[in-house]
């Protein structure tokens, strides 16, 4: 077991050329010294940063990530920062629902001419995800459980539904829909988080399936859920043509996936 | 068309000379632009941030920057200058003096190795002598060529014989004492003039105390202060003793829309008030700005809302007021005198720092400048132009962009570039 | 052939990277990594020798792939980059790997924990050097006519202007006649030059010149296409023609607001500076007192800007009027005068030693007009005056033509909140819309005096004759590709892009998007949005990213 003190946090940190990636830069360029925990790579814009690639580095046992992008405003591309803070906005709040803090996230804006921010930003991040301690430590989860729930998260965030919701919120909630409706960020978080965790539920519940014909309580005891639950679920998800059952034991129905996604 | 007529002379290298460098460039125009500086950037790369959006000025120049040194088509010519023009639209022969620098451009890796053993240290100009540095330096950090130069007025050797320390640490051999100013002769077929301007000096207005008391600056001086990259970091400090300023008062119109010094108007000055108020209060939402104005002139694109959400955001006052004087007491607080609006009541104001819009002025030599190519200038020693033929000075084929045609603020400069870049594009391709 | 084969390059920078990491170690360290079949370590990667050293290695070695773990992209990358090239290597299998001013400079006192850092980096620069592909730059050809939709004096300068460099130009222009704004005013400032003399002497050289077609009393009805390919309908009267232009530039300008329902206008005794201007040419001034009021229906909550140029014209009328009647009174009431720079001031000073009377007032206590006076609350003086008076000229700011959010549409480019056409950047690209290949000038832009509107109008040409001079535009090589099985066209990409760079269109398997390579920036906001997960961004797949992602991890895929 580690101490917290001997803890070196893995940071990845995906910087813009433009602004973020030329601060640390001309942090060097100063000589100003911070941490080596962060391992940067390089991106046109912020906006290039997919929330699966996220969700990947955390896969993969990365302590913390940091997108860093251009000032709002002031992106070289106009606007891809601001889709970005949406994207990542979701991206944390589905960390919620894995049972991780959000704060393994770091969203943030430095400018070309900021060198002394970026090291700020870089210096305190590392010390927050050096408190946090080593991935999942905050949760009571395995480590294998851990990444089966991140693998989960990391399809929910490939889906159709969440992706399309995500690059309209913009839209939706500051110009109007087809119908002339304005959305309040408010509804629309709500919204988004209902989704999310739905989507969220069905990933784990297929992902916990496996290659296997499962009923509904041994689904449920694996992912944890109430059988009720888990019920609804296959609903839709048979609906959806991603599982069908394939026997019956007993009075149980076997599901099984089909195969599709 | 014979090679050498197509080719543009344009004089300066600050963000107008830059962008009708690059707009000729992209045309597949070859271009000399000739900076006399080290590096290129001008003005703007002085400044920390930009009206009226607020954004980074290096950041959105440093771009540019690069671009001008990779173009193909682009000849960059720092530590020059022009001395001799002759011929006429179409055909010009232009004597280039380059100056040396003392370092080798190819091989200097801009490492600094050299500067931390320079024993020389004097006050830095683009710092506005805000810091010291040595004689062998990089004009600024991110400029370009990023290389370092040598100072030949205090460099040791170069003055007295001795030293040559930098030459003994750089591993790429590239310190060159042997290097001497060469003079170069250009053939081009039109020339843009883009040379921006000087500062107004405040010591011409005694009653302001500039130089006299320590917590009185002007613009450009706030501008390196408040920078990230500037002296201290971006923490707006009295001169006097390092303690933040709180309580700012800006002056305007300090040597313009006056009848002793210069009667025209500055025309960007209150918009950079706004912009430095902002920041500081940005920096500290302790701060607390006095604007002292006459007329607020806000014209141009989303200007009028910038100095609306001033007033609103960020604790900035307009007093229609014109500072009469400046006094400090014993803590070297300034003090502003002004005339209190109705009432007319003299006022008086103590303030943490004083800071003096001072206005945007004809480059001191100028009128060398303006004999060396044959044009004339205005009455205030601006480049004269017609105001229909806004770009064109009084020689055909010689034109004119940025604040060296008239005070501008950088959109227009950088339209104003464009343009003149067009009526040369159309004389050298006549 | 389809083996991969990595050469790493690991630079000393001098002491700037070897004084501070292990860098043979970290030489060794890469020969060990999958792919790599040659690795070493040198003095100056950038040198001449290093280069040499580069190109040998591509030849001998036979080299697909090259990274050079040395200082920053930023500055090296396009020099790294052309050696590939060079040495018969597509620049794009080229990765840099940043282990200078993100590693050695920022570590200095840590050189063990430095060394590992780029070991990583060395490592995540290698796995994605392992996916690149290369990519060829294609150029799309530029019509070299250009379309300049508004036939005012702006609109006619930049039209010469291109004509000027031998460019065929298509002016089109609403009215049946050239001129705009001008042909409604009397004289000019600051020279007092007649308005139509000046229309007259650009109109007859915009005539007379063969590269000009002037389409008078004509409206742009459809825009399609990207830089360098945009086909234009063009409606006049009940013809229609479409024209194809490579470029297309707006210098449409503006309206003027009429004061309705404000200070009791009624365009005889209260009338606009407009209106004034008709009188003075005609003549048929008759009256002894006039007061001008500034800032009517501008610089207030519903319009919050000012208009630039009302202080000046009232001036310009204020002189007139007592030029030609040296009795009369006028009153100018104003909040701010806006007179900038050198030759305004100076018109400023004059018109204030001609004896017009100039009151300040603010925005909290504006004029009231009631029993033929002006009541005004002098703000200076701290006191209110009445001004019986026999004109009232009320000055009002310039404002969007009511058909620009219309014609934005059609271009499928922004406008601002109050209806000026938006550019690519404030500061740095003024005269550009962001959509390449189109340009603005004059007060389509924003409120702008004649001086400013002719520099611009000359900005807009020469920006739009660079497309034109080159004959053709670079296409950017980090596009996305879309794979139209998984396409929905669902739109999505197209709302995200800023540029207009992908569009949803018809084709035979249905609504698919399609990337206009011509006008794409490679940011990859697109990409990281779709749906389907339909795009692949060339050069910065998601197998690239994730890639590096593994590497870091050590984890092999």
């Amino acid at each position: 077991m580690t101490l917290q003190e001997d803890f070196e946090p893995d940071i990845l940190g995906f910087l813009c050329n433009w602004c973020s990636y030329a601060s640390a830069d001309l942090a060097g360029v100063s000589r100003m010294q911070y941490p080596p925990n962060v391992k940067i790579i390089r991106v046109m814009c912020s906006a290039r940063v997919d929330p699966t690639i996220v969700l990947e580095a955390f896969i993969q046992g990365l302590d913390g990530v940091m997108v860093l992008g251009c000032h709002l405003g002031t992106c070289h591309y106009m606007t891809g920062n601001y889709y970005t803070e949406r994207r990542m906005k979701t991206t944390k709040n589905v960390l919620k629902n894995v049972g991780l803090s959000p704060e393994r996230l770091r969203v943030d804006w430095v400018s070309a001419a900021e060198g002394e921010r970026f090291v700020s930003l870089v210096r305190e991040f590392t010390e927050k995800v050096r408190k946090l301690g080593p991935l999942g430590k905050e949760t009571d989860l395995e480590l294998e459980q851990l990444k089966t729930r991140l693998t989960a998260a990391k399809e929910a965030l490939a889906q159709q539904r969440i992706r399309w919701l995500v690059g309209r919120e913009r839209e939706l909630v500051e110009d109007k829909n087809v119908f002339g409706e304005k959305v309040s960020q408010e509804e629309f978080d709500q919204l988004m988080f209902q989704t999310i965790e739905k989507e969220f539920a069905k990933r784990r519940i297929l992902l916990s399936m496996g290659e296997d014909a499962l009923s509904v309580r041994e689904i449920a005891q694996i992912v944890g859920a109430s059988p009720r639950e888990v019920l609804r679920n296959m609903v839709f998800l048979e609906r959806a043509g991603l599982v069908s059952v394939v026997r019956i034991e007993g009075n149980s129905p076997k599901y099984q996936r089909t195969g599709g996604s | 068309m014979e090679e050498k007529t197509r080719a543009v002379l344009v004089i300066g290298g600050g963000i107008a000379g830059i962008q009708a460098a690059l707009d000729l460039g992209d045309m597949g125009i070859k271009v000399h632009l000739v900076e006399r500086k080290p590096a290129i950037g001008g003005r703007m790369a002085q400044l920390d941030k930009t009206f009226p959006t607020n954004d980074c000025s290096i950041c959105i120049l440093a771009p540019k920057l690069a671009d001008c040194f990779r173009q193909p088509n682009i000849t960059l010519h720092t530590l020059s200058e022009v001395k001799n023009v002759t011929g006429q639209m179409g055909d010009f022969s232009v004597k280039l003096r380059k100056y040396a620098r003392f370092v080798k451009e190819n091989e200097c890796t801009n490492c600094g190795e050299c500067a931390t053993k320079c024993p020389v240290k004097v006050p830095d100009e683009f710092d506005m002598e805000l810091r010291k540095r040595e004689a062998i330096y990089p004009y600024y950090l991110q400029g370009v060529p990023a290389v370092m130069t040598i100072d030949r007025e205090n460099c040791l050797y170069l003055t007295r014989g001795v030293c040559r320390i930098c030459e003994k640490f750089c591993t790429r051999k590239a310190i060159d004492f042997e290097q001497k100013d060469t003079d170069i002769t250009l053939h081009v077929g039109a020339v843009i003039v883009a040379t921006g301007f000087d500062p107004f000096d405040p010591s011409g207005i005694p009653q302001y105390g500039y130089k006299r008391y320590r917590n009185v600056i002007m613009s450009l001086e706030y501008e390196r202060l408040i920078c990230a990259s500037g002296p201290t970091g971006g923490h707006l400090t009295r001169p006097s003793d390092k303690k933040p300023a709180e309580t700012i008062a800006f002056i305007q119109c300090v040597g313009s829309r006056d009848i002793k010094n210069n009667r025209y108007c500055s025309s960007v000055c209150c918009m950079h008030a706004t912009k430095e108020a902002m920041l500081a209060y940005e920096h500290n939402p302790k701060v607390k700005s006095y604007i002292f104005y006459i007329d607020l002139r806000a014209a141009g694109k989303g200007f009028q809302k910038y100095v609306a959400r001033g007033e609103q955001e960020y604790n900035i006052s307009y007093i229609r007021s014109r500072a009469a004087k400046i006094t400090e007491d014993q803590k070297e607080n300034p003090i502003v005198w002004y005339e209190e609006p109705q009432s007319s009541k003299t006022k008086k104001m103590t303030v943490d720092l004083a800071v003096l819009a001072t206005s945007l002025m004809p480059r001191k030599d100028v009128e060398e400048l303006a004999k060396v190519l044959g044009v004339e200038l205005d009455e205030y020693n601006f480049f004269k132009t017609n105001p229909l033929s806004p770009l064109d000075t009084t020689r055909p084929g010689i034109f004119v962009c940025g604040c060296c045609r008239e005070p501008t603020d950088i959109p227009e400069s950088v339209a104003q570039a464009s343009g003149a870049s067009g009526r040369a594009a159309e004389t050298v391709m006549r | 052939m389809n083996e991969v084969r990595v050469g790493v390059f690991v630079c000393h920078c001098g002491t700037n990277i070897g004084g501070f990491l292990d860098v043979p170690e970290l030489a060794k360290y890469a020969l060990n990594l999958p792919n790599v079949v040659f690795a070493k370590d040198n003095q100056y990667t950038c040198s001449e020798a290093g280069l040499t050293e580069i190109k040998n290695a591509i030849a001998e070695k036979k080299l697909n792939r090259v990274v050079v773990a040395s200082c920053t992209p930023r500055t090296h990358e396009p020099l790294f980059m052309s050696t590939c090239k060079d040495a018969g290597l597509n620049p794009y299998l080229f990765q840099f790997v940043n282990i200078r001013d993100q590693c050695s400079w920022v570590h200095m006192q840590d050189r063990e924990r430095a060394t590992e850092k780029a070991k990583a980096l060395i490592r995540m620069g290698v796995a994605r050097a392992v996916l690149l592909e290369p990519l060829e730059e294609t150029e799309v050809e530029v019509n070299p006519c250009a379309l300049v939709i508004g036939g005012g004096i702006t609109g006619m300068t930049c039209a010469l202007s291109l004509a000027n460099r031998g460019f065929e130009v298509k002016l089109i222009e609403k009215e049946d006649r050239l001129g705009g704004t001008l042909n409604s005013l009397y004289k000019l400032y600051p020279t007092n030059e007649e308005a139509s003399r000046l229309v007259q002497e650009k109109t007859r050289e915009v005539e007379k010149n063969p590269k000009i077609e002037v389409l008078a009393s004509s409206e742009v009805k459809e825009v399609e296409g990207f830089v360098g390919n945009y086909n234009v309908t063009v409606r006049q009267g009940e013809k229609e023609r479409l024209f194809k232009a490579g470029v297309i530039i707006v210098a449409t300008g503006a309206e003027t607001l009429k004061p309705v329902d404000m200070y009791g206008y009624d365009g005889k005794t209260v009338v606009t500076q407009l209106e004034l201007e008709r009188m003075l040419k005609g003549g048929r001034l008759n009256a002894d007192t006039v007061v001008m009021i500034q800032c009517v229906g501008s610089r207030n909550e519903k319009r919050a800007y000012c208009s630039k140029v009302c202080c000046l014209t009232a001036l310009k009328n204020a002189m007139l009027i007592k030029e030609a009647n040296p009795d009369a009174q006028v009153f100018v009431l104003y909040r701010d005068m806006v007179t900038q720079g050198t030759k305004y001031e100076d018109y400023y000073g004059k018109a204030r030693e001609t004896g017009i009377t100039f009151i300040k007032y603010s925005l909290e206590r504006q004029p009231v007009l009631e029993n033929g006076s002006v009541r005004v609350y002098d703000e200076p003086l701290g006191e209110e005056l009445i001004l019986p008076y026999d004109l009232v000229v009320l000055s009002t700011p310039m404002i969007a033509h009511n058909d620009s959010r219309d014609l934005a549409q059609k271009m499928k480019v922004p406008v601002d909140e109050n209806g000026f056409f938006l550019e690519a950047h404030v500061k740095l690209r003024p005269v550009d819309f962001a959509t390449d290949g189109i340009y603005m000038c004059g007060c389509a832009h924003w409120p702008a005096n004649l001086s400013e509107s002719i520099s611009q109008a000359y900005g807009a040409a020469s920006r739009a004759s660079i497309p034109m001079s080159v004959g053709h535009v670079k296409t950017e090589p980090l596009i996305p590709v879309i794979d139209e099985d998984k396409c929905s066209g669902c739109g999505l990409c197209e709302l995200t892009c800023p540029f207009k760079a992908i569009q949803v269109e018809e084709t035979e398997k249905g609504r698919k998007a399609k990337v206009m390579a011509a006008s794409c920036k490679g940011c990859g906001a697109c990409g990281a949005g779709c749906p389907e997960r339909a795009i692949t961004m060339r050069h910065f797949t998601d197998e690239q990213l994730v890639a590096q992602v593994f590497a870091l991890a050590e984890v092999t895929p």
